[in-house]
């Protein structure tokens, strides 16, 4: 027994060191953010912000005038993609789960070559496209862009989460006379939702996180999204790496929002999509 | 009517991925058979080309070494992610004091936007200050600090260390699946003929799980050689195009010389080397299918 609580512990032990080690970028990020210009400057870096200073957050995040609308553009496109994707996305998973649907199968490998399309693959002929329809400079034409990685993603996730609800739910609603899409919505719906949560919080992040779209499919400054805005003080900040950092915390934050509210549908969910594939 | 209530699932999803999708890549084909520059795109006269731009791409000694650094880029960060997690989906298996959160915040770096891993690996590596540079002086591996993302010749371990800590929680994460699934009476009858650890993995762990190595394998060669939002924030592509994949080359034809035919013709053919390694992936996993 005595050989089992040691392998336990050293293995916890172990856990810790290779998390500390892995994770320590993400502090690194935070720390940096609140350390002052002299302090960054000193040869021996400081493990944890000698004077912790808000004063970068002050400078750089709430008196930057930039950063609010690079905020409500981010949001839009995290929103926007999520629910594009969502409501294309959730009976199109469903439907290649549990409805007779010929050439399911060639649907399926029709998806999967989807997403290994590379997104630039896609940013020359998008950009012709949107400009021919005058998009260039709004927000639908990213949101649009982004759902079409964000869509197949989505379904193949999705899929194992319908295949794995007991097979007779349809059959029950069937004999009640309903409609395939009053059973969807009434009673399957409610049963995958951990699922639908995990999708949804993983494509916002992606949404959010988007990056080559709104470089070549926004021009004007003022449609950016706070990917863009990061990128554009590291030409322009040059150096100061503590105001960036505090860009970069802002960044960070509905990942680890959506980290904190939604890990247990997130971990589980990934893996279970993934193996079911 | 009612037999075709089962397609009204999927056909408007079907029908976006069509217009925004499949008509853009057709068109992207098209692109890179025609002359396409800004006066093209003006005018809409873009003439048609035959396979010139294919030569001027080919013959391009820019696209020659986008294409090799690529491969490194490629090989090295799917060779590191992929050793990386699977010793970490090792130590992960068995459930131990605190593993379930451990495994929790170790996703958090493949959730990150990748601007901000970028930013911050761009500010660990950086010559005066950074952070790795402090760990390997200090520790006596190296004498003078490095230049990480201005010297040519190692610009590209940059992008290559932000990548493999990017992806290193997503083979794990796979990886982990794979190991859980795999019945625990198959270890124990194996401990009971006397076979250690090492077999063990050998004889058990592998063959177990080639469907999921293989899979891992793929998807991290596929989305790694994708990788562009990385590079064009850590280094540009720079500097003298030390670290210019085949995506970031793409991009420069197209939105910086403005030369649409040549980026299209290059994305092209990025797609064809991918979907050839995915048929590869895809056969494999059918004869994986007879033999089982």
């Amino acid at each position: 027994m005595k050989t089992y609580t040691t392998t336990t512990a050293m293995r916890t032990a172990l856990g810790l060191f290779v998390t500390t080690i892995l994770l320590f970028p993400v502090y690194w990020i935070f720390a940096t953010s609140l350390k002052g210009d002299a302090e960054l400057a000193r040869t021996i870096p400081s493990l944890f912000p000698l004077h912790p200073d808000w004063q970068t957050y002050v400078t750089y995040v709430f008196k930057n005038p930039d950063i609010a609308h690079y905020l409500w553009n981010s949001l839009q496109i995290g929103v926007g993609t999520m629910v594009l994707s969502l409501v294309l996305g959730v009976p199109m998973a469903y439907g290649l789960a549990r409805q007779p649907i010929k050439g399911k199968r060639l649907i399926l490998m029709f998806l999967l070559v989807m997403q290994m399309f590379p997104s630039i693959m896609l940013a020359t002929p998008l950009f012709v496209f949107f400009s021919n329809l005058h998009m260039i400079n709004n927000l639908a034409a990213v949101i649009l862009a982004t759902t079409t990685r964000t869509l197949p993603f989505g379904v193949l996730v999705l899929r194992p989460f319908f295949l794995a609800l007991p097979n007779s739910l349809e059959d029950a609603a069937a004999v009640d006379g309903a409609n395939p899409w009053i059973a969807f919505v009434r009673v399957i719906l409610p049963l995958a939702r951990s699922g639908v949560i995990t999708v949804a919080a993983l494509i916002f992040l992606l949404g959010w996180s988007e990056f080559l779209f709104s470089l070549t499919l926004l021009s004007d400054e003022s449609k950016r999204p706070l990917t863009l805005g990061l990128y554009k003080f590291i030409t322009n900040y040059g150096t100061n790496w503590n105001g960036l950092m505090a860009v970069a915390v802002v960044a960070a934050v509905p990942v680890l929002l959506v980290f904190i509210f939604a890990q247990r549908y997130i971990t589980s969910g990934l893996a279970f999509g993934a193996v079911n594939e | 009517m009612r037999a075709l209530t089962p397609y009204s699932f999927i056909i408007p999803a079907l029908l976006f991925l069509g217009i925004f999708l499949i008509y853009p890549m057709f068109t992207n084909l098209l692109y890179s058979v025609e002359r396409v520059d800004v006066g093209g795109l003006l005018t809409g006269v873009t003439p048609f080309v035959g396979l010139q731009n294919y030569q001027h791409v080919l013959g391009d000694p820019q696209f020659r070494s986008s294409v090799i650094i690529l491969l490194i880029f490629t090989a090295t960060c799917v060779t590191f992610q992929f050793i990386i997690g699977f010793l970490l989906a090792l130590l992960f298996k068995d459930r131990f004091p605190l593993s379930g959160p451990m495994r929790g915040v170790l996703m958090v770096p493949w959730l990150l936007p990748m601007v901000v891993s970028g930013t911050i690996f761009k500010w660990m590596l950086q010559l005066q200050n950074g952070l790795f540079n402090y760990v390997l002086l200090s520790a006596h591996l190296i004498h003078q600090p490095i230049a990480w993302l201005d010297d040519p010749h190692i610009a590209l371990a940059g992008p290559i260390i932000a990548n493999i800590w990017i992806g290193i929680p997503f083979n794990m994460a796979l990886l982990l699946a794979g190991l859980q699934s795999i019945s625990p009476s198959l270890y124990e009858a194996a401990s009971v003929d006397g076979a250690n650890l090492w077999h063990q993995f050998w004889r058990i762990t592998v063959p177990m799980m080639r469907s999921q190595i293989l899979a891992v394998l793929v998807l991290g060669i596929i989305l790694t050689s994708n990788v562009f939002d990385l590079i064009y924030i850590m280094t540009g592509g720079g500097p003298v195009n030390a670290t210019t994949t085949v995506p970031i080359y793409a991009y420069q034809s197209s939105f910086v010389f403005y030369d649409l035919g040549s980026g299209a013709a290059a994305t092209v053919l990025l797609f064809i080397v991918l979907v050839i390694i995915a048929s590869i992936y895809i056969a494999l996993l059918n004869r994986e299918e007879v033999r089982s």
